[in-house]
């Protein structure tokens, strides 16, 4: 698809209202070393609702989400240039404190990764980090975590087993649990249902639609379906550019952009 | 069910927390590294103070320390060319002996034995790795060596003129405390690691390179030779060197069966020594400091060639990390 | 006159005539080193083994107690234990720094580099070099030196099995970790030596396995002692270096006992290299 010329890459941004927006990067631009991943991406995040990235593989979509929470930082020479304001305030800023950051800004990764611990451990250890919290308070939050993911009624009994005896759906939930009971702002999700079976992701997709009400979330996803079902706004991208932002229905049924148009007509993935 | 959200209010939120336990970051990690660096500190300090002690008879002898047969406690002349000499050769020989059966042992358990067995075989394998070296000492002190002394020196003694080039070679007191079985006992210490890297190695290879070359018709001594080898070649010299390193510095089954004799050894059953086995038998009593110093010069001669050996081996194994 | 093929169907016989005689080979010698110790010690391994010290020989005379390993055991048993605990204590950090944090600097290259040649080190060169750190300045023998001189051969060996396991864990699950806002070092303490569990712990074993049986690091640093001694900072018997001593005795009471001795050895050297085995094999859960 190396046919168009760059100053094609016309980007089509339908924005939700400014008001609404709490997270949103200007600029984006993300080198791994010297190759550059994202060119110039503008996303807007808006508060409690659900933002999904859809793209070909390699578009940098997982890129852009894992820029949200500096968790690229991890690994010297992946480095990001621009802007992501939450809240107004700028993120890629070197002197804002990460921890603090990712408290805020949580994230599940697309293969479940329990803690060897105990499944109340798994939920409590990002709560224990930063609060010393009463045992009756912790226990309350740990529950009221693992109501919202939908996993409490499955392991209310078992709490004190091993989190990694669980099922690959159950897990993820866990992990979701896990991530919501820092009780933070964002919630990002890396293609969280594609290591799982079509039941386990009907649960999830239906935990996500829950969690909206509290939580900001931006999903990336391979699965169209899954971004219309789930997703309240949509981002479209192609070899590291935001091509075209907006409502998920419209840019199912009306995308403005040629480009977007092909991928969800599947004419290319 | 309406959840109670837990949002808290709007501003200063960036500086709402931090993570209890942050400050220690850095002091965990000064721990670690010090304890890495602690690693390089000992090599650092073995190669140091071998040289450093061994200066004194490198200053006095020069490089005839290397050269000269002569050791002489009561004159204090010190030359260690029949430990080192010694050395390479016991080194040498071993490699010799244990190369052709650790590959084969490796063939074996990865071409032609039944899957069933072939586990508990290279279990057993490795356990002959785990006997402690004292025990080999042992083993070669009270059965091998007179067995040696009492069914091939004798015999061989008894049958060959002595003028003979086979006699020549064979030429030496029958007790079995010779270079031979110091390198028989050397190359069955050996033998067991070999094997295992080795057959590490040949699992490398990609099962279709295999099945290939016997699509084409080749036997098996064909593939190995021709496919699998070549595949391996790189990895092998490491092995090799890996396990000529070990054998350079093998002390306690060596020092029993080699006869600990400074001189040249004449024939291949003719007692010697090792460097390993001469400060073994002499640090703790020896006479004054510059036979101590001879020693410990001796040892610095070790650790360069071992450091050397390995370096090598380590560079043509680096892909790899074997135990 | 042989045409070709069967020409190379008969080298090809021949070879694997080799192969399986190379393992037999293998095979034959640990049986008959194994059934040497068990034929020749095991008529020495009795109560009194345990409970008498090493003494000089009773040269015949039957009314003579006889003499037994007991501070060997003992002695052997302390200066382990130290080197085990030093050991550990250096070798999982160091694999700690290596896996976690310095691993890909050129100074992680270098140490990593420099601890596989410590790994394979001449022993008899670390009990000397010990010996000019340890008993020179001191004036003496020790235990505490015979410990250290074990410690320099066991880190290494912990460390690489520590580096080796820490990095099969998923770079996932640190991920997940620091998600969360955690700091490194308790990623790193709860979360990755946690999942990596009993793996740091087969690499102790495969450390003890390797230094228990280890006499040239002794030689001349912990020296030996013929009373039962418990103190660190004095010489001290150990079980290789009595055996060592009385397998080149001309007395036949001390050979036994020698016998005895490197029976009690191998059987605890293998028996932990079996038990590490085991343990290595230990099924993830999933």
């Amino acid at each position: 698809m190396t046919d168009i010329a760059p100053e094609t890459y016309e980007s089509f941004m339908t924005e939700p209202p400014a008001d609404s927006v709490m997270l949103r990067t200007r600029a984006l631009d993300f080198f791994y070393g010297k190759f550059q991943a994202l060119h110039g991406v503008n996303l807007p995040v808006a508060k409690n609702a659900v933002t999904a990235l859809i793209g070909p593989s390699g578009c940098g979509k997982s890129t852009l989400l894992r820029a949200l929470n500096r968790i690229y930082s991890l690994y010297p020479g992946q480095r990001a240039a621009g802007e992501i304001l939450l809240d107004g305030e700028d993120v890629l800023n070197s002197k804002v404190d990460l921890a603090n950051l990712r408290s805020r800004v949580g994230m599940v990764f697309q293969k479940p990764t329990p803690f060897p611990m105990s499944i109340y451990d798994n939920v409590a250890f990002g709560v224990r980090l930063y609060e010393g919290l009463p045992k009756n308070k912790m226990h309350e939050r740990v529950e009221n975590a693992l109501r919202k993911a939908a996993l409490w009624d499955e392991v209310k009994d078992k709490l004190h087993t091993s989190g990694l005896g669980l099922s690959g759906g159950q897990q993820q939930r866990l992990c979701v649990a896990r991530g919501i009971a820092v009780e933070p702002e964002v919630l990002l999700l890396d293609e969280p249902a594609s290591a799982l079976d079509p039941i386990s992701t009907a649960k999830l997709e239906d935990t996500i639609i829950e969690l909206k009400r509290d939580y900001t979330i931006v999903i990336v996803t391979h699965n169209l379906q899954q971004a219309a079902r789930v997703a309240d706004h949509t981002g479209f991208m192609f070899l590291g550019r935001m091509i075209e932002f907006g409502p998920t229905q419209d840019l199912f049924i009306n995308p403005k952009a040629k480009r977007t148009a092909d991928y969800v007509g599947g004419r290319f993935g | 069910m309406t959840i109670e959200t837990t949002q808290t209010p709007e501003p200063a939120r960036m500086s709402r927390r931090i993570p209890m336990g942050a400050a220690f970051n850095p002091i965990f990690r000064w721990v670690c590294a010090s304890a890495a660096t602690l690693l390089l500190a000992s090599l650092g300090w073995v190669m140091v103070s071998l040289f450093i002690g061994g200066l004194p008879a490198f200053r006095k002898f020069g490089f005839s320390f290397i050269t000269n047969v002569t050791w002489n406690p009561v004159t204090e002349v010190y030359g260690g060319a029949g430990p080192i000499v010694g050395t390479l050769i016991t080194a040498a020989l071993s490699l010799a002996f244990a190369l052709p059966v650790a590959i084969g042992i490796a063939v074996f358990l990865v071409e032609f034995c039944p899957r069933r067995i072939a586990r508990p075989i290279a279990v057993v394998v490795e356990l002959l790795a785990g006997i402690p070296s004292i025990v080999y000492g042992m083993w070669g002190l009270f059965v091998f060596a007179p067995f040696f002394a009492k069914y091939v020196q004798l015999p061989l003694m008894l049958s060959i003129p002595p003028d003979s080039w086979l006699g020549k070679f064979t030429q030496g007191v029958p007790n079995g405390a010779n270079i031979f079985t110091a390198s028989v006992i050397l190359a069955i210490m050996i033998l067991p690691y070999m094997a295992a890297v080795f057959r590490e190695l040949f699992l490398t290879v990609p099962p279709h390179l295999r099945e290939s070359s016997f699509a084409l018709g080749a036997t098996p001594l064909e593939t190995i030779t021709k496919v699998v080898m070549p595949f391996v070649s790189r990895g092998s010299i490491g092995v090799i060197m890996l396990g000529l390193g070990r054998a350079l510095g093998e002390t306690m089954a060596v020092t029993f069966v080699i006869g600990n004799t400074h001189a040249f050894p004449k024939s291949l059953f003719d007692s010697g020594s090792t460097i390993a086995s001469t400060i073994a038998n002499e640090f703790a009593e020896a006479t004054g400091a510059m036979h101590t110093s001879a020693l410990l010069a001796l040892g610095f001669v070790l650790f360069v060639i071992t450091f050397t050996v390995l370096a090598i081996a380590r560079g043509l194994l680096s892909s790899q990390r074997y135990q | 006159m042989f045409s070709r093929v069967a020409r190379r169907k008969f080298y090809n016989t021949v070879f694997v005539g080799f192969c399986v005689l190379a393992t037999v080979v293998a095979i034959g010698a640990l049986t008959l080193i194994l059934w040497s110790l068990l034929h020749k010690g095991l008529a020495g391994v009795d109560a009194n083994l345990f409970l008498a010290d090493t003494k000089s020989s009773c040269q015949g005379d039957s009314s003579c107690a006889p003499g037994g390993l007991r501070n060997a055991f003992i002695g052997s048993a302390m200066m382990l234990a130290i080197a085990m605990f030093i050991a550990l204590a250096v070798g999982i950090l160091a694999g700690t720094w290596l896996s976690e944090f310095g691993g890909e600097t050129p100074y992680g290259h270098a140490i990593r580099f420099l601890n596989d040649v410590l790994l394979s080190a001449p022993s008899i060169l670390i009990g000397v070099a010990v010996w000019e750190l340890l008993v020179v300045p001191f004036h003496g023998y020790s235990a505490m030196a015979g410990a250290v001189a074990l410690a320099f051969l066991a880190a290494p060996v912990v460390t690489r099995t520590t580096e080796d396991i820490l990095a099969m864990q998923s770079s996932a699950l640190r991920e997940a970790g620091s998600a969360l806002g955690t700091p490194q070092w308790i990623v790193v303490r709860k979360i990755v030596w946690k999942a990596a569990g009993g793996g740091l712990l087969t690499g102790g074993l495969l450390a003890f396995a390797r230094i228990s049986g280890e006499t040239a690091p002794l030689l001349f640093t912990s020296l030996g002692n013929n009373l039962f001694s418990l103190d660190p900072f004095a010489p001290i018997a150990s079980l290789p270096k009595v055996i060592y001593d009385n397998a080149l005795s001309p007395y036949d009471d001390l050979v036994q006992i020698a016998w005895a001795g490197a029976l009690v050895i191998a059987v605890v050297v293998l028996a932990i290299n079996i038990l590490g085995r085991i343990l290595a094999r230990e099924p993830k859960r999933s």
